[in-house]
C-alpha cells in the first residue's frame, strides 16, 4: 500500500473510533506536564483526547509499562487454593509511540517468547498495533543515530507517521497496518510524491538534531570481545548511589522479584514487581552467600547484560539510545557515557 | 500458552530430620494423574511455595525411579524454608517444575564416578547417586567424598550405611567439627585426597556444596588428573521464576535456571570471573 495521509484535526476522531474495536493508548499530558500513555475509556475518551500530546519530548515510563507493569499480580488465593488472575488476549493499539521506544518493545517480544513463554507479558503484546509518530525535537541525551534505533524506523512498526506541517505522512510497514488503514479508511488519504519529498525532509531534520554521536558499534565491539577494563565500572561504583532509577525507566529492562502478600482473612496474592541489578539483594541468597555482592561488579552486570550479554543473545543491543537513564541519574551517570569511554580507549 | 507461574498443590507424607536444621519431606501431588505423570532427571530442581510466604528453587533429592512422590531436602534458612521446617504431615505445600538440566547418566556409562559434597550439597547428588545404584553394573567404580560440619550435620545417615555396602562402592565423610563420639575423618572434604585414591584420567565428577568448597575441590580434581569437561558442578543462585525471565540467576549470558543448575568446569571457565563467584 501506498503512503497515506492524515490529518491532525483528524487524529482524536481516529483514536475515539478505534478505541471500540482496540483498547487504545495514547499520550496524555497529566499533571505537572509528564507525558503519559493513558488507556482511553468508556466515558472519559473525550475528556482524556483533550489532553492529547503527540508532540512529546520527554516520556519518562517507558512504554514497557503497558506490557509489564511495575507491578502485577500472578495469581491469587483464598484459604489454600489458588485463583489465575491472567487476563485474556486483548487487542491493544498503542497510539504515539517514538522509534527508539518501539524497538525496545520489540526487544521485550522476543525476550518474553524465548525458552518459556510468559503468558503475562505475551497476552498484552501478541495482539498488538504500534503506530509510531516520529521524534521532531530529539533531546540532549538522546542517541538513537547511533544505535540505529530511530528516529525513525524502516520496519518493526505497524504505522509510521512522519510530521509534515498539518498532517502525518503515514508509512505502513506491515499487513496490519495496511488493514487497519483500510477499516478507517475515512480518515486517510492517499499521499502525493511531493508529500513523500516533504517527509524526507522532515526524516533529515530531526536525524540531524540528534546532536549526541557514539561510536556504538565500536563499543560493542570491544564490550564482546571482552576488552573493557574493570576500572570503569569501578569508577562508576565510587559514584553510583545504587538507587536503580536507571533501570526502572529503562524501556530495555526485564527483571523482577516475585512476592506473596497475604491478608488477615487467609487470602492474597502472589505478586511480581520491577526489580534491578545493581540492587544488592537481587542476588543474595537464603544462606547470605552473595554472588555479586561488591558494588563494581553489579554495575559491570548493569551495562555488559546490554551491550554485551544482550548482544550475544539476540544480535540485538539490549541499549536503544533512549537517554532515560541519564535523565534520570541524581549523580549524571548514563549508559551514553560508558559507551562513549569504551569506544574512545 | 501454558502458565507456568502457577504451582500444583501436593500433600506432604512424611517428614525425616536429618540434621538439627535440616528436613527431607516426601511429597505427593494432590492430582493423582500429575503425581504419575511427574517426571523429572537428576539434577533438576523444582520452585517450591508456600501461599502467603513465598516461593524459592530447591533441588529434587529423590530419583526419577520413585514414581508417585517427589523428596527434598530442605535446610531451614530463609523466611519461606522456616515455614515450612514448621509443616506436618497432610499439610499442603506447592510446586511447579521441574525446571533446569541435569546430570548426564547416559553419558556416562562404564566410567568411574566420583561424588564429592559438601553440607547441603548432597542432596542434590543424591538423586544421581540412587540413580546409578539403580543400576550399578553399567558404570565403574564409585567414590563418595562427604564433608559437613559437624556430625549432627550430616544427611541421610540411615543412607550412608547402606551405600557403604554397594559393590565397589567407597564412601568417605569428614566433619569439621567433630563431636565427642565422633571417631571419624576430622578436616574439610578435600582433607580426603590423601585417604581416597583420586588420581584418574577418565574419571567423572559430581560436585556440589557451598562456593568456597567447590573451588578447592575443582583444583584438587584437576590436580588428580580430571579434565574440565568431567567434572560438572551444580550452582547455586537466588532465582525468582526458574524460566529464564526474573534475571536473578545470570551469569554472563547465561541464565543458572535454564541453562543450568549443572555446568562442567569447561562452561564455568568460561563465564566472567566476576560472576562465578568460585574457581
Amino acid at each position: 500500500m501506498k503512503e497515506q495521509l492524515l490529518g491532525k484535526d483528524s487524529v482524536k476522531a481516529l483514536c475515539m473510533s478505534a478505541s471500540d474495536r482496540w483498547e487504545t493508548y495514547v499520550p496524555i499530558e497529566t499533571i505537572g506536564q509528564d507525558v503519559q500513555f493513558i488507556k482511553l475509556e468508556n466515558q472519559t475518551k473525550e475528556i482524556t483526547l483533550d489532553k492529547l500530546n503527540l508532540d512529546y519530548e520527554f516520556l519518562l515510563v517507558p512504554p514497557k509499562v503497558m506490557l509489564f507493569p511495575q507491578i502485577e499480580s500472578l495469581l491469587k488465593f483464598q484459604d489454600g487454593k489458588i485463583i489465575e488472575t491472567v487476563k485474556p488476549q486483548a487487542r491493544r493499539l498503542f497510539f504515539g509511540l517514538r522509534a527508539c521506544d518501539v524497538k525496545a518493545m520489540l526487544f521485550m517480544d522476543d525476550f518474553f517468547k524465548r525458552n518459556f513463554e510468559d503468558i503475562y507479558y505475551l497476552n498484552r503484546s501478541m495482539e498488538k498495533l504500534l503506530v509510531i509518530v516520529g521524534c521532531k525535537r530529539p533531546l540532549e541525551n538522546c542517541f538513537c543515530t547511533s544505535v540505529k534505533t530511530g528516529p525513525f524506523l524502516e520496519k518493526g512498526f505497524d504505522l509510521q507517521l512522519i510530521d509534515i506541517g498539518n498532517k502525518y505522512l503515514v508509512e505502513i510497514g506491515s499487513k496490519k497496518g495496511k488493514e487497519f488503514v483500510a477499516s478507517y479508511g475515512r480518515f486517510f488519504d492517499e499521499a502525493s510524491e511531493d508529500d513523500v519529498e516533504k517527509s524526507n525532509t522532515a526524516k533529515c531534520n530531526t536525524e540531524q538534531a540528534v546532536s549526541l554521536r557514539l561510536d556504538f558499534e565500536k563499543a560493542i565491539k570491544k564490550f564482546c570481545e571482552d576488552k573493557v577494563p574493570n576500572q570503569i565500572y569501578e569508577r562508576i561504583a565510587q559514584r553510583c548511589i545504587y538507587c536503580g532509577g536507571c533501570l526502572y525507566v529503562c524501556p530495555t529492562c526485564t527483571c523482577f522479584n516475585v512476592f506473596d502478600e497475604q491478608n488477615a482473612r487467609f487470602g492474597g496474592s502472589r505478586y511480581r514487581n520491577w526489580d534491578a541489578c545493581v540492587f544488592e539483594g537481587y542476588t543474595r541468597e537464603a544462606s547470605g552467600h552473595n554472588p555479586r555482592l561488591e558494588k563494581w561488579v553489579r554495575t559491570s552486570r548493569r551495562y555488559e547484560h546490554k551491550l554485551k550479554y544482550d548482544y550475544l543473545t539476540t544480535k540485538m543491543s539490549g541499549c536503544v539510545g533512549c537517554g532515560r537513564c541519564l535523565s534520570t541519574c541524581p549523580v549524571n551517570i548514563g549508559i551514553s557515557q560508558v559507551i562513549e569511554e569504551v569506544a574512545k580507549n | 500458552m501454558r502458565n507456568e507461574y502457577i504451582p500444583y498443590p501436593a500433600i506432604i507424607k512424611s517428614i525425616q530430620a536429618e540434621s538439627f536444621d535440616t528436613k527431607t519431606f516426601k511429597l505427593v501431588f494432590e492430582d493423582n494423574a500429575l503425581a504419575m505423570a511427574f517426571d523429572y532427571e537428576p539434577g533438576q530442581f523444582v520452585q517450591v511455595s508456600l501461599l502467603g510466604i513465598g516461593e524459592a528453587p530447591i533441588s529434587i533429592t529423590s530419583c526419577p525411579a520413585d514414581t508417585g512422590f517427589l523428596e527434598l531436602t530442605i535446610r531451614a534458612a530463609g523466611r519461606l524454608t522456616r515455614a515450612i521446617h514448621q509443616l506436618k504431615p497432610k499439610d499442603k505445600i506447592f510446586i511447579r517444575g521441574p525446571y533446569g538440566n541435569s546430570f548426564p547418566i547416559e553419558q556416562v556409562r562404564g566410567r568411574d564416578l566420583y561424588f564429592i559434597a559438601g553440607g547441603i550439597g548432597l542432596p542434590p547428588l543424591r538423586s544421581v547417586i540412587r540413580a546409578v545404584f539403580d543400576r550399578r553394573g553399567d558404570f565403574g567404580k564409585v567414590k563418595i567424598l562427604y564433608g559437613a560440619k559437624t556430625p549432627d550435620e550430616l544427611c541421610f545417615k540411615e543412607e550412608l550405611r547402606v551405600w557403604k555396602q554397594m559393590d565397589d562402592t567407597e564412601l568417605l565423610i569428614t566433619v569439621d567439627k567433630p563431636d565427642e563420639r565422633w571417631k571419624g575423618n576430622v578436616g574439610v572434604v578435600t582433607t580426603l585426597w590423601n585417604k581416597a585414591d583420586m588420581t584418574t584420567s577418565s574419571g567423572v565428577a559430581f560436585v556440589c556444596g557451598p562456593p568456597i568448597m567447590i573451588k578447592y575441590v575443582v583444583t584438587e580434581l584437576l590436580q588428580s588428573g580430571f579434565k574440565d569437561e568431567n567434572i560438572y558442578i551444580t550452582l547455586e543462585r537466588y532465582m525468582k521464576c526458574g524460566i529464564g525471565k526474573c534475571g536473578h540467576c545470570n551469569i554472563g549470558e547465561r541464565f543458572v535456571c535454564i541453562d543450568g543448575p549443572v555446568f562442567t568446569y569447561g562452561q564455568l571457565k568460561k563465564f566472567p570471573v566476576k560472576e562465578r563467584a568460585i574457581a
